[in-house]
């Protein structure tokens, strides 16, 4: 508090407790920024005739900075045992190249591939009509109420994107509904407020590029699964049968693999490695997708 | 409030991170309704004589560790636009605690009274000079 200029909104005061409670638990985090948040917007809801600098000068009189604040928690954390969601165990860690067939994140990314397609589609409907209806609605009377459910809607879906990649991915993303604006703010600063956030564009880019990443993830997921199954279980049944299914006439030593034991063999090892490579690519979309997700969704 | 030293900061805050809790459960008691956090600290009567006791912020980790620990019950009430607000009220097992705590309390007062007292009796005026 010494060194920086103390916060004049609720926002850069939330983003000073956030820096100085880095290195702890998420939900530790999550917890005191809610309070905060909380506390701050019930403030400013019961000065309604003051500025929000003003009124933020004299609640880091009363609450805290957000150096002694985070303090607090820290050691609340230490003191008491079981206060707050302890951070999961984490998991050992693999780092074989065949440990990934026993791994349920690889699963769970595998998965939420397939499924991202789905979304994708629905998410980038639902965006690109939203948004074309609040440009067309803007001229009347219901555009503005219009715009607002429509942002409300982006964040639900934002929220529920997050459960989901949680679920799947293993990323720990809000367990509940961003805190809006305060209740009694009038309509029209509250549109303000959500235009000015930049969650709600995070969020609505995150719907749009959802589309483009779950046709990829899915055709990623779909090929892979395919792939390696096909070679294992058609070289298996050449083997078995002594017919060969594959015929490819311009690639001669391609053509040699399926048709002689030996390189059936060979073709069925192939897709056994393909196996675990698929799952290590998913996971690692997984991982990726993990962070896109919680750098667009979680509120910067 | 500015002037006074580290050390005094210091023991303010290890008195209160104990007594906070005893505060908090008397204050949801004597209420005997849920409470929201903003209001809690504003029922708390965070000022005394020689200024702020204790930072309002403070006593929401209290209230969430009270929580963690079955004394308190909690709820979140969300609305559509605004913070969602977590309120909250006394258990059973809170009561309980409350009591075993005043009388903890009370015990302790009585001897941290009496060693002052003693002290004083020894070097006469000389702790009024912090004053």
């Amino acid at each position: 508090m010494k060194t920086d200029r103390p916060p004049d909104t609720v926002r850069a005061y939330l983003d000073a407790l956030r820096n100085a409670l880095k290195g702890s638990s998420p939900g530790l985090i999550s917890d005191a920024l809610a309070d905060a948040e909380e506390h701050l917007q019930g403030e400013i809801a019961s000065n309604p005739d003051k500025r929000e600098a003003e009124i933020l000068a004299s609640v880091i009189e009363t609450y805290g900075t957000p150096q002694e604040i985070a303090e607090e928690y820290k050691s609340m954390e230490t003191a008491i045992a079981g206060p707050f969601p302890k951070p999961e165990p984490k998991p050992e860690r693999h780092h074989g190249f065949f440990s990934v067939i026993g791994d349920a994140r690889a699963y769970g990314a595998l998965m939420y591939m397939l499924l991202s397609l789905a979304t994708g589609v629905f998410y980038f409907a639902w965006a690109v009509t939203g948004l074309g209806l609040t440009a067309g609605f803007a001229i009347l009377i219901i555009g503005i109420p219009f715009a607002l459910l429509f942002i409300g809607s982006v964040r639900i879906l934002g929220h529920v994107e997050g459960r989901i990649v949680e679920g799947l991915l293993g990323v720990r993303m809000p367990r509940r509904l961003p805190a809006q604006t305060a209740a009694d703010e009038r309509i029209w600063s509250r549109i303000v407020d959500a235009l000015a956030d930049i969650r709600t564009w995070s969020s609505l880019l995150y719907l749009l590029l959802m589309l483009p990443l779950g046709v990829t993830y899915f055709v990623i997921a779909v090929v892979g699964i395919a792939v390696p199954f096909a070679l294992i279980g058609g070289s298996l049944a050449s083997l078995v049968s002594g017919h060969s299914y594959v015929q490819i006439s311009d690639v001669p030593w391609l053509e040699h693999i399926f048709h002689t034991a030996p390189g059936l063999a060979f073709a069925i090892l192939v897709g056994g490695a393909l196996v675990f490579i698929v799952l290590h690519v998913a996971k690692g979309i997984g991982w990726f997708h993990g962070r896109l997700a919680e750098i667009l969704l979680v509120r910067l | 409030m500015a002037d006074e030293s580290p050390y005094t900061r210091k023991f303010r805050k290890e008195l209160m991170a104990g007594l906070s809790s005893l505060v908090l459960l008397a204050v949801l008691a004597r209420a005997g309704r849920e409470m929201y956090g903003y209001e809690i600290a504003k029922a708390v009567k965070a000022e005394g004589e020689g200024g702020l006791i204790f930072k309002q912020g403070a006593i929401y980790p209290v209230l969430r560790s009270l929580h963690a620990l079955g004394l308190l019950e909690s709820r979140v009430e969300a609305s559509a636009f605004g913070p969602p607000r977590r309120y909250y009220s006394i258990t059973d097992e809170g009561r309980r605690a409350l009591s075993d705590w005043q009388g903890a309390w009370h015990d302790m007062r009585e001897f941290v009274d009496d060693a002052l007292a003693a002290q004083m009796s020894l070097r006469g005026p000389t702790l009024e000079s912090r004053a």
